[in-house]
């Protein structure tokens, strides 16, 4: 479900960017320790928080690290010391992130850390895409990617209900394209302080895990050998790891139930279905992009085609189930990415959509789109063709896979 | 419970038998000197003659008079002129001459340590006389918990576990501890399989990210108002000085209120002895091996303590296990300016695993290192400048302290040149910035006893305006 077509403005309406919203976002989960380090298309991002602690809008600790790598490392420590923590990167700053963005999982803390997506180098690129946090999907986080500002602003909290829960307790990256959604301007209704803080009630962030001289642990002792109870204690970690995703489903379909509850707004949790009902074929589009995917649907509805879309907002854990179903009646597929998975040659979108179709007792025929890298537009134009493409291929014809959409753009 | 004494220490190698320190006692005692500097076995060596003030004194059980006790509360062997009978039965009955019959009046001297501040010690120029407080920080902190199991896994004479034990025993409980990868955490510390080795929150950073977490552990426990826990590295120098820098630095620059001691055995010792930023020139390590092409290390160390004082820290010292009553000072005040700033220990720790020493003689490579000015001791504060906390003049060449050294036994004449005149320039910079005269390298090698004009007055040095970067 969409946001409610009918919004009252009220004195917090705002029109703004998605890094903007984002950052009010975070301010309102009242976070004790905020890290930042810039980055293109992210900075404005922090820019805006260090704004906020400035004019006494947030109370947080500002750190202004030297690069990534320390950025999540401080917050390691805040939120093993009890604190609630948040940041934002991008492309190379994630990367430059990655040794302690791989521990994060690991140590089962609940941050939520913006990723406003970019394609990164080589060959160099500082505009949107999606490589960076689709290169980074196995890695233990929790991913969820927004469509509008105001979905950025909203699913901000929400992502800290999902981290902070007790069956999850995992860290969330809520991801935004950049350039579209990072510098795009839009309405945002800002929702009230109270009703986040009642909303995500008493952070308990380090319950499990803690650097506090009144409860003494160590914390992460070796693990692992030859046999005996070292490995063995390393695969409970890694299962509890699993699991934990596992019962994040059914926790972020419950936190957006609840955001709705409180500000009229229902963000669909897993995924959005699209004039589906009696569609014979779909796209599966994934962040902004869907906006535009959803215009070409309606012209091509209008001109009698049944075409629907399916939006993926949780990708991380997968949602395999509720998309291997709501596909499960249409004749071909086309997947729509905005990043490249180099070993299987198609968008890794594709691919995951590919394996969850398995579980379905008919086979459909799948084409991969991979378009919108390095800042691309990805017109209606261009959806139509990705819809002529998927209704030609459930006709029986078969195409050379992945289809670059941008290829020859001029 | 056995109670540990201070006492007088005599380090041979520096006395040039120039008798200040008997003139000195003579001129206090008023009479003969209870101190005998002799000359030694070979040319220009000395040895001292003085009280040891035995645990199991022979003076005492020889005395037929009682007039020799050993004091339970200082240690020194008191003698009683009123109870003395003149035997001198004492006198013989001392292996070590230190007891003997003044020439003057007849009756029994000895040395009483002039109550714990000797006259002697004051007035030896050349630092072969100590005053070793060693005694007093049994004392005071034998009775400290130790905040380590017993049995953890360092190599025997590992001079880290001690470091970490006294450290950690000096800093206490209300601490959260960071132990990066390396020998450290390797030797138990953290633990395997949920068992810990520490009584206080202790965690493996990364090996590149130690400052930066702690920096997060402190800013969070300052917000919510617990200012007074201690939050601290005990790291080795590869996580500090390679891939843990920019951490360190950044840290170092925003101010971060955190103490981190660098425990610097030249290199990655735990994963089996390769070479880091911090191991010195012509060392062997594994990744700088000796073989027909190649002879060890072809560049010099790091310097991480000066790059801290350049980071203007609010606390930087160097310290030596071999000087451990100046190791705990400069704690006290490492782990008070970690509440002001970033506080920075630099602590040389000699592996015997590693650099093939004796572990029965990782101290004595510890105190030969200062010795010879390999390793210099000093400290720094933003507001008061570099000062030495113990004088670099008359080094021993530096060839003795490589010598008793394994990873340096291939090192020929010009390697061992190189590192001696690296020393020197060392020095010389270290003086200037502590506002001393620095002597030209080749002319300290050579410099005479003590600075002293034609007429053989003592110049002092002369003093520039302290070091303030």
């Amino acid at each position: 479900m969409s946001a409610p077509a009918t919004l009252k403005a009220t004195s917090r309406t705002m029109v703004i960017d998605g890094n903007e919203a984002a950052a009010w976002g975070a301010a309102l989960s009242r976070p004790d320790v905020v890290a930042v380090y810039p980055i293109t298309p992210q900075s404005s991002l922090v820019e805006y928080l260090a704004k906020f602690i400035a004019e006494g809008k947030m109370d947080a600790e500002l750190m202004d690290v030297e690069g990534e790598h320390s950025v999540l490392s401080v917050l390691h420590g805040a939120c093993l010391a009890g604190g609630r923590t948040y940041s934002a990167t991008s492309a190379q700053g994630l990367a430059y992130m990655f040794e302690p963005y791989f521990r994060t999982p690991g140590l089962r803390l609940p941050m939520v850390v913006s990723l406003v997506t970019r394609d990164s180098v080589t060959p160099c690129c500082v505009w949107g895409g999606q490589q960076d946090a689709m290169t980074v999907k196995e890695v233990g986080w929790i991913q969820m990617y927004c469509e509008t500002q105001q979905e950025i602003c909203d699913s901000i909290p929400i992502a800290y209900k999902v981290a902070e829960h007790a069956d999850v307790m995992l860290p969330v990256n809520v991801c935004h394209d950049g350039n579209y959604l990072s510098y795009g301007v839009a309405r945002v209704d800002l929702p009230e302080q109270e009703v986040v803080d009642a909303f995500l009630g008493e952070k308990n962030v380090n319950w499990h895990a803690c650097l506090d001289p009144e409860r003494p642990m160590a914390v992460d002792p070796l693990t692992g050998g030859a046999g005996g109870i070292g490995p063995s204690t390393f695969v409970r970690y890694r299962k509890g790891q699993c699991a934990g995703m596992a019962a994040a489903l059914d926790v972020i379909v419950a936190a957006h139930e609840d955001w709705g509850r409180r500000t009229g707004r229902y963000w669909s949790p897993l995924i959005e279905d699209y004039r589906m009902e009696d569609a014979e074929v779909a796209l599966v589009t994934i962040g902004s992009m869907t906006g535009a995917a959803k215009d070409a649907v309606d012209d091509a509805r209008l001109d009698g085609r049944k075409v629907g879309l399916v939006k993926i907002k949780t990708f991380r854990p997968f949602p395999a189930k509720v998309i291997a179903k709501a596909l499960s009646k249409v004749k071909a597929v086309g997947v729509v990415d905005r990043a490249v998975n180099f070993g299987w040659n198609c968008g890794p979108v594709f691919q995951e959509v590919l394996a969850a179709l398995y579980a379905n007792p008919t086979r459909v025929p799948l084409i991969s789109f991979i378009g919108g890298l390095a800042g691309a537009d990805i017109t209606p134009e261009h959806f139509g063709r990705a819809i002529a493409d998927t209704v030609r291929v459930a006709a029986g014809e078969t195409m050379s896979s992945p289809i670059w959409l941008n290829e020859f753009d001029q | 419970m056995s109670i540990a004494f201070d006492t007088i220490a005599f380090r041979a190698p520096k006395c040039d038998g120039c008798g200040e320190c008997m003139k000195a006692c003579s001129a206090v005692k008023q009479g003969a000197s209870r101190i005998s500097i002799v000359p030694g076995a070979s040319a220009g060596a000395f040895e001292m003659a003085l009280c040891r003030q035995c645990g199991d004194p022979k003076c005492v059980m020889v005395c037929p008079a009682g007039a020799l006790t050993k004091n339970g509360a200082s240690g020194v062997i008191d003698w009683s002129a009123d109870k003395c009978v003149d035997c001198l039965l004492c006198t013989s009955g001392c292996a070590y001459g230190a007891i003997s019959a003044d020439p003057v009046g007849g009756r029994v001297i000895k040395c009483d340590q002039c109550g714990g501040d000797p006259a002697c010690v004051s007035a030896c120029p050349s630092g072969a006389l100590e005053w070793g407080g060693a005694g007093s920080i049994y004392n005071r902190f034998g009775e400290m918990e130790d905040m380590f199991v017993p049995g953890l896994a360092g190599c025997q004479g590992c001079n880290s576990e001690l470091i970490m034990r006294h450290v950690m025993r000096r800093v206490g409980r209300n601490s959260v501890l960071a132990t990066p990868p390396g020998c450290i955490p390797g030797m138990g510390s953290v633990g395997y399989n949920g068992k810990t080795g520490t009584k206080v929150p202790v965690f493996h950073p990364l090996l590149t990210n130690t400052a930066s977490m702690l920096a997060g552990i402190r800013r969070y426990y300052d917000k919510v108002g617990r200012k007074d826990i201690v939050v601290m590295a005990l790291a080795g120098d590869g996580g500090t000085v390679d891939c843990g820098f920019h951490a360190v630095s950044g840290a170092a620059e925003r101010g971060e209120k955190i103490l981190y001691v660098c425990v610097d055995n030249e290199g990655y010792m735990n994963t089996g002895m390769q070479r880091s930023g911090a191991t010195p020139y012509g060392s062997w390590t594994s990744t700088t091996p000796v073989g027909d092409k190649l002879k060890g290390k072809t560049q010099d160390a790091k310097n991480m303590p000066m790059i801290m004082v350049a980071h203007r820290a609010a606390y930087v010292a160097t310290a030596s296990t071999a000087y451990m009553e100046e190791l705990y000072d400069k704690l006290d005040r490492a782990i008070e300016a970690s509440f002001k700033g970033f506080s920075y220990l630099h602590i040389y720790s000699p592996c015997p695993t590693g650099w093939r020493v004796a572990s029965n003689k990782v101290i004595e490579a510890c105190r030969m290192s200062v010795e010879s000015n390999f390793v210099t001791l000093w400290e720094y504060t933003p507001e008061a400048g570099l000062r030495f906390t113990r004088s670099p003049d008359r080094p021993i060449p530096v060839v003795d302290y490589a010598r008793t050294i394994g990873k340096y036994r291939h090192l020929d004449a010009d390697q061992l040149a190189h590192i001696q005149a690296k020393v020197d320039e060392q020095v010389a910079l270290l003086k200037r910035l502590a506002g001393e005269v620095a002597t030209a390298p080749a002319a300290l090698a050579a410099a005479p006893a003590r600075t002293s004009t034609p007429d053989g007055a003592a110049t002092p040095p002369l003093r520039h305006e302290t070091f303030r970067p």
